[in-house]
């Protein structure tokens, strides 16, 4: 049974489509990574997926309940750490702790948890006065509590040093070793490829990308983009390269000189040679191996190159 | 709208697409976060210092210029009538003052995730809040009076303990109506700008519309414009027969409706003070000898309950389908 199904889910705010068709599942067990640039949807799948909003069209059920008909009992087993909320600044984090086990009926130690979120020494200091880190490791404290079975974790980074981001990882690694399934949004590559079994990368609204680390990796592996510094190009010319077997696209970055930007997952030189045939002049080449943040990248801007997930 | 009180498991389904289930613990809980919180913020200080200074300062007045009053044993009586006009208007307003913010400022806050995050439902925390922030008014009405007292015997050497107790009673229940009032209307939008102008309507409908009322009504009954209209009555005084018109009798109802009106009455029911009583506008003899049910003193309770039970019902209702 898979911890989180969405099945089609549209969501509409007035004119604005914040989410369309998005289908995906989150295996129960695993940390699933839910990538996307600010304002993909990320925050409105997690409120509809905990109930704070409603869907216009489309499914969602957690833990193999209804979103909406068992929010309650859902989100008794989950841990949840919302993004971009305040605390109540007048209240201390042993208070905010008491306030969490006492409303999910759990038996939790607030000085245990904050321990684990390297809060302690603040545990009778009011959130009003902490900073943004203190205030995410105190909400990652509440999230804990009472071992939920699932974990929804919205930007859980933000505000922490990267110290505070590894140690964050850390939690997550142990809490999935635990038996929680782990779900986990950010809008940088870098923090979910350390720790993610699966991502799945949104973009207006959509799904465009779903695959295990691995897999994305895979689909870039080998994959190279080459620049290319001629003395000047034409479309003749740039037909010629992308219609090689091994060119996936081609573009022209620049003019004063062009330079020609290959995205190959073979032979580099046969790229040089169909130039170099047409009369035109290289300069200067260079070559870089693409990361996972370019994968990110390209799913993400108009400006990037294609890439196949498989 | 669903009212059951099992647990989520056992309404789960049963219920609409929209709607909650209530929970008491989960009530009590919210309940109890609001109050710690709401009891800690300078707000709440601010305005028991307030209403504590005001009330001083009618007794101190009261008892420096009241030696008479005070002769005649009627110092109770005088405290009763001056405090309870004075807290006519405060309650409202320390009422809606501390309502104002209750969902919207936790919505526009973000703060409302933490809450609704946690295995608590939306009625859950729109009941927890009312509760906590009434019980905040009540400790600062409670505080305030208490104090005051203490300043009211040691000047006047003594006092009618029940007289004033009832005046406490009447005024919590009058601000748990006006709480109920300003924490629904915060639970209907997502903006504290809208909110607290919601909040300032309120406060100016009963205190500035309604009050006009009457005389309106008198003017349009006396010229029956629209359906308006007037009843005669007669009145005896000194041997001789006076006539009198007054609106009918559905103008009344709708000028008690107003809570502070209610609250008037439901005073000269919980205390014996003479004075409230005189204060008055309608009397028995205006309606043949006999006030009609809604203008008889104990139906100011089911006004007043109508204002802790209506707003919150819709509340309850319009919370649980929008968007967070």
């Amino acid at each position: 049974m898979p911890a989180i199904t969405v099945d089609e889910l549209t969501k509409r705010y007035g004119q604005t489509l914040a989410l369309e068709d998005l289908s995906f599942e989150v295996e129960e067990g695993e940390v699933f990574g839910f990538l996307g640039p600010n304002g993909a949807g990320k925050s409105t799948t997690i409120n509809v997926i905990l109930d704070f909003a409603r869907p216009t069209a489309g499914e969602v059920s957690v833990l193999g309940m209804d979103a909406q008909h068992n929010s309650r009992e859902i989100r008794r087993r989950t841990g949840v750490l919302p993004e971009g909320v305040e605390l109540y600044d007048r209240l201390t984090a042993r208070q905010h702790l008491e306030f969490a086990i006492e409303s999910k009926d759990a038996d939790d130690d607030p000085e245990a948890l904050l321990e684990r979120v390297g809060l302690v020494d603040a545990i009778d200091r009011k959130a009003g006065g902490y900073s943004k880190g203190m205030a995410q490791r105190l909400m990652l404290a509440m999230a804990l509590v009472g071992e939920p079975d699932l974990l929804i974790l919205d930007e859980p980074s933000t505000g922490l040093d990267p110290n505070g981001a590894r140690e964050m990882r850390e939690i997550v690694r142990e809490e999935n070793e635990r038996g929680a399934t782990v779900f986990f949004s950010s809008h940088i590559m870098e923090q979910v490829e350390a720790v993610c079994d699966r991502v799945g990368i949104l973009r207006d609204g959509r799904m465009v990308a779903e695959d295990s680390v691995e897999g994305l990796r895979d689909s870039v592996e080998g994959g190279t983009t080459l620049r290319v510094t001629v003395d000047r190009i034409d479309d003749d010319a740039l037909q010629a390269v992308r219609s090689l077997p091994d060119v996936s696209d081609a573009t022209v970055d620049g003019h004063e000189p062009p330079t020609v930007v290959v995205t190959v997952d073979g032979s580099k030189t046969a790229v040089l040679s169909a130039l170099e045939d047409r009369g035109i002049e290289i300069t200067d080449f260079e070559t870089t191996e693409a990361s996972l943040e370019d994968v990110f990248q390209s799913y993400t801007t108009d400006a990037g190159t294609e890439v196949h997930a498989r | 709208m669903s009212s059951e009180t099992g647990t989520p498991a056992e309404s789960a389904g049963t219920s609409g697409s929209a709607s909650s289930s209530i929970n008491p613990e989960s009530v009590r809980a919210v309940a109890k976060k609001d109050f710690q919180d709401a009891v800690r913020s300078w707000l709440f200080w601010g305005l028991s210092v307030f209403f504590f200074t005001i009330l001083v300062v009618v007794t101190g007045a009261l008892s420096y210029f009241g030696d008479d009053i005070a002769a005649q044993g009627a110092t109770t009586d005088m405290l009763v009538v001056f405090v309870s006009q004075i807290t006519k208007v405060i309650v409202p307003l320390i009422a809606l003052v501390l309502g104002w913010k209750s969902i919207a400022g936790e919505r526009e806050s973000g703060s409302i995730k933490v809450l609704l995050s946690l295995p608590h439902s939306r009625k859950d925390v729109l009941l927890g809040k009312l509760l906590g922030r009434s019980a905040v008014l009540s400790l600062s009405l409670t505080v305030g009076f208490v104090l005051a007292a203490v300043v009211v015997a040691a000047l006047l050497g003594g006092f009618d303990i029940a007289d004033y107790a009832g005046l406490l009673v009447m005024s919590i229940i009058y601000g748990v109506a006006y709480m109920s009032i300003a924490v629904a209307l915060s639970s209907l939008t997502p903006s504290t700008t809208i909110a607290g102008a919601a909040m300032g309507s309120v406060f100016l409908m009963f205190y500035g519309v309604w009050n006009g009322l009457e005389g309106v009504f008198r003017l349009l009954g006396e010229r029956d414009i629209l359906f308006f209209d007037t009843v005669t009555y007669t009145v005896e005084s000194g041997g001789r027969t006076f006539e009198l018109t007054r609106p009918e009798d559905w103008a009344y109802f709708v000028l008690n409706l107003d809570p502070g009106q209610a609250y008037s009455n439901g005073l000269t029911l919980l205390t014996d003070v003479e004075a409230l009583e005189q204060q008055s506008a309608v009397s028995a003899e205006m309606f043949g000898g006999e006030l009609p049910i809604f203008l008889q003193d104990w139906f100011s309770f089911l006004i007043l309950l109508f204002w802790v039970v209506v707003p919150t019902l819709i509340a309850l209702y319009r919370f649980d389908r929008v968007d967070i």
